[in-house]
């Protein structure tokens, strides 16, 4: 049962030793979403417990995995979260959907809705802009985002259907995404994506540049157009997050704390924003109740952090084939991500190669040496896991519904997808 | 550090001399494109021109020049711009650029800011504005409408970055290392995307629908509009765009006209003014963009050069209206003639199409669109602001 978690959570606290926001960090007041976001994990619980901030985050995840040694070993620990997570499944008593096959009802022709938007006379430019939606993707992010909005609808006023505005936001979304995902190549200097040719190899960096603007602006159109101020403002932020996370990235951290909450910033912003905020947006077109839209932002950020954790553990244990674009991808890059951090731990001497950003020959393959003889890909699949029970913990709130159900289980899909 | 601390720095940083290059219009950086390409022009700034502006300045109550410099100034960015430091000695596009915009700041000429200000006064408060008393209004514009003026600049400056994005696999060996073009091009990218995302913020915080979506879409043609810049001025510069006059003047529309045009018509939305005063406005902005672009692309043929074998524009309107009073044939013909050892002789070519109609035809143009722009104006009321912009008409318009 779950109350076996409880004590342990009401007396730590997932904030970093001495965590300042991070220079660019907007600070809003409102939804704590922009603050660290390692406080997903103490939302929930939060306002009883002691907050035990100058405990280091490796310190406490060792407290936690020696407290419940048995719980530890990844496989018998989802299976056993299963049964323990409050939240069932069946409660709502409807039938168990594939959720992917039971949001694709509402974004039948998401793709060629989204080619409408980016129609324009410069032929080039238009299959540039084109070219990633061709229906290849996983789509993950309008999935959520329309059963999102349904599940917001049904709790709202039991009204089933999606409103044209939810719908945009889907589409919008996927469009940032993609826009971010065209500039991320160029600066990753990636040959391939999803099993093709990345757009900056085929066109060239420059022209590349500008597909991703394209995109972008045919995105923001788009979102102008569903004719809601607060909307724009959800949205718009996203933009900014993603380039904050940029930069984040291109950054370092020295000590060792600093590193981990700074990693879990960047992932906040480069991804789970995006995802947090959609949510909040349908959520905001679907009902005026604030509490929702917290609801469906803490889902949507949960959820995101999560996804990008098992993308990083995923890029350690997966081969290429599966993924579509090449494996230690991260290394190459220089990027520290989970796995490294928590290995880390345990083999000291791969500080320098961190600080080096794995730039002398040998280091990309030594880390990863390193990385699959840790428990490293463990303990950011743990970290996920948590992520996504307190996203599951979230949607809960809100009445049941087939979208919910399907929400609840998509966050676990997130934990044991392999590509 | 201190918006003046920055600036102070800056030039020295980029590698800025003594004598910064002089330019007639800051928009001839409009047309700086990839390594190797054509590069703008220098002459001497006109007293008369800095006049204009500077009059203009005073009447919207700040000078312009600092606009979408400030937000230079957050911490992330003036990192990745002290980086920049790191491409003094290549060839990386974004140095001339930002050199540029740093000679800029100090030269104020953030043109397309100080038209929407402007025609925001000459407009002045709409007839049922109700909705706007709420607005504060400083010197004759309301502060939204400086926002918007500010949103413009960093929507252009956003876009003159990202076009100077390096292509890799066109690199010679005297384009410096892969590594340095790289690096550029990231510093590129990101702080295009961060003016680019900056602009989007401050767009929601205007809090209008239809102020979003002319932007958005201004910017959408002014992606396309780099978009074929940057094609024509590809490494085969001797080779020109085979188009007429009236395609030229779609390009130049998504290129120059669009983000102006666009802008002086949101800024006439912001006010609650009618479709009709925003129709004005925005014909003002499109004409008197089309007719700076023009006079920008003259400045070669009409001007008395000390080095007459600078390079310039081979899709440009003097050459595009030459092309097609002759015929393609004849014009790759005297291309051919002009070429020596397959370099092309830009004194000779000048000389050529000096001899030809090509460049009357572009003055007569240039002063189709600014009659063009003025008619726009007779609809507003006279005003100092009014009397600014039909300077800067006349002033792009003069050719003697």
């Amino acid at each position: 049962m779950a109350s076996g978690w409880w004590p342990w959570r009401r007396c730590c606290s997932w904030r970093p030793a001495a965590r300042s926001p991070g220079p660019g960090s907007p600070g809003r007041a409102g939804p704590p979403g922009t603050l660290s976001a390692a406080d997903a994990g103490a939302q929930g619980t939060g306002r009883k417990g002691l907050r035990m901030s100058q405990m280091s985050y490796f310190n406490l995840v060792k407290s936690l995995t020696s407290a419940f040694p048995h719980r530890y070993s990844m496989s018998r620990f989802h299976h056993m979260t299963s049964a323990a997570c409050c939240c069932s499944k069946t409660q709502s008593g409807e039938k168990y959907t594939d959720p992917f096959k039971l949001g694709w009802r509402d974004l039948n022709g998401l793709y060629e809705d989204i080619r409408k938007e980016l129609l324009i006379s410069t032929t080039e430019l238009k299959e540039m802009s084109e070219y990633y939606f061709d229906g290849k993707g996983k789509a993950f992010r309008p999935i959520i985002v329309v059963l999102m909005a349904r599940a917001c609808n049904i709790h709202h006023n039991n009204s089933r259907d999606v409103q044209a505005s939810q719908r945009s936001i889907a589409l919008i979304a996927e469009m940032i995404h993609t826009a971010s995902l065209v500039h991320d190549d160029v600066l990753d200097d990636a040959s391939s994506r999803r099993g093709k040719h990345t757009v900056n190899k085929i066109w060239g960096e420059q022209k590349a540049v500008l597909a991703g603007d394209l995109i972008l602006s045919a995105a923001s159109i788009a979102l102008a157009r569903i004719g809601n101020t607060t909307v724009i403002s959800i949205l718009t932020q996203v933009i900014e997050d993603l380039v904050r996370g940029e930069f984040l990235q291109l950054g370092s951290k020295e000590n060792e704390n600093e590193r981990f909450a700074h990693y879990l910033e960047k992932t906040f912003k480069k991804t789970a924003s995006l995802i947090a905020n959609s949510c909040k947006a349908v959520s905001v077109l679907g009902c005026p109740d604030p509490v929702v839209h917290e609801i469906a932002y803490q889902y949507g950020k949960n959820v995101g952090i999560a996804f990008q954790l098992i993308d990083d553990v995923l890029d350690f244990t997966s081969c290429s084939d599966q993924m579509g674009k090449p494996t230690s991808a991260d290394l190459k890059l220089g990027l520290a991500t989970g796995p490294v951090l928590f290995a880390c731990q345990q083999f000291p001497e791969m500080n320098a190669m961190i600080m080096r950003r794995f730039s002398l020959p040998g280091d990309v393959d030594r880390a990863r040496q390193y990385v699959l003889q840790s428990d490293g890909v463990q303990q950011t699949t743990y970290l996920a896991q948590r992520y996504c029970h307190e996203a599951v913990r979230e949607i809960s709130k809100l009445r049941p519904s087939p979208e919910r159900d399907a929400l609840i289980q998509l966050s676990e899909i997130v934990l044991t997808r392999d590509k | 550090m201190s918006l003046r601390q920055l600036l102070l720095r800056l030039p020295r940083y980029l590698g800025v001399s003594g004598s910064p290059r002089r330019l007639w219009w800051s928009p001839s950086l409009d047309t700086i494109s990839s390594v190797g390409s054509w590069r703008g022009q220098s002459s001497r700034s006109p007293a008369h021109w800095n006049q204009v502006v500077s009059d203009a300045e005073k009447i919207v109550g700040y000078p312009t020049s600092f606009m979408s410099l400030r937000c230079l100034l957050s911490d992330e960015l003036s990192n990745i711009v002290m980086q920049v430091r790191k491409l003094v000695g290549t060839q990386h596009p974004l140095l001339t650029t930002a050199r540029g915009l740093v000679h800029d700041s100090w030269h104020n000429l953030q043109l397309r800011g100080l038209v929407v200000l402007l025609i925001s006064k000459a407009a002045g408060p709409s007839s049922m504005n109700t909705s706007c008393q709420n607005y504060d209004m400083v010197g004759g514009i309301y502060s939204c409408q400086r926002s918007l003026a500010e949103i413009t600049e960093l929507i252009h400056t956003a876009l003159l970055v990202h076009r100077g994005i390096v292509n890799l696999n066109e690199l010679q060996s005297s384009d410096g290392l892969l590594k340095d073009m790289q690096f550029g091009n990231k510093i590129a990218i990101l702080s295009g995307d961060f003016l680019l995302a900056n602009a989007c913020n401050r767009l929601a915080l205007l809090q209008n629908t239809k102020v979003v979506e002319l932007l958005a879409s201004a910017l959408m043609d002014l992606v396309q509009g780099v978009y074929h810049e940057n094609s024509t001025s590809a490494k085969e510069n001797h080779i020109t765009q085979d188009i007429g006059i009236s395609t030229w003047k779609k390009q130049t529309f998504l290129s120059h006209g669009a983000l102006l045009a666009k802008s002086c018509q949101a800024a006439m939305e912001l006010a609650k003014h009618d479709a009709d005063v925003q129709d004005m406005a925005f014909q003002y902005g499109k004409h008197m963009a089309m007719s700076h672009k023009i006079n920008s692309d003259l400045q070669p043929f009409i001007k008395e050069k000390t080095s007459d074998s600078m390079a310039f524009n081979l899709n440009s309107a003097p050459i595009v209206l030459h092309q097609e009073f002759l015929g393609r044939d004849l014009w790759i013909k005297e291309i051919g003639e002009a070429q020596e050892k397959g370099r092309l002789d830009y004194a000779k070519l000048r000389e050529t199409i000096k001899a030809g109609k090509g460049v009357t035809s572009a003055i007569d143009l240039c002063r189709y669109h600014g009659n063009k722009a003025l008619e726009a104006l007779e609809s507003f009321p006279p005003s100092e602001a009014r009397s600014a912009l039909e300077n800067i008409v006349f002033a792009v318009t003069r050719f003697s």
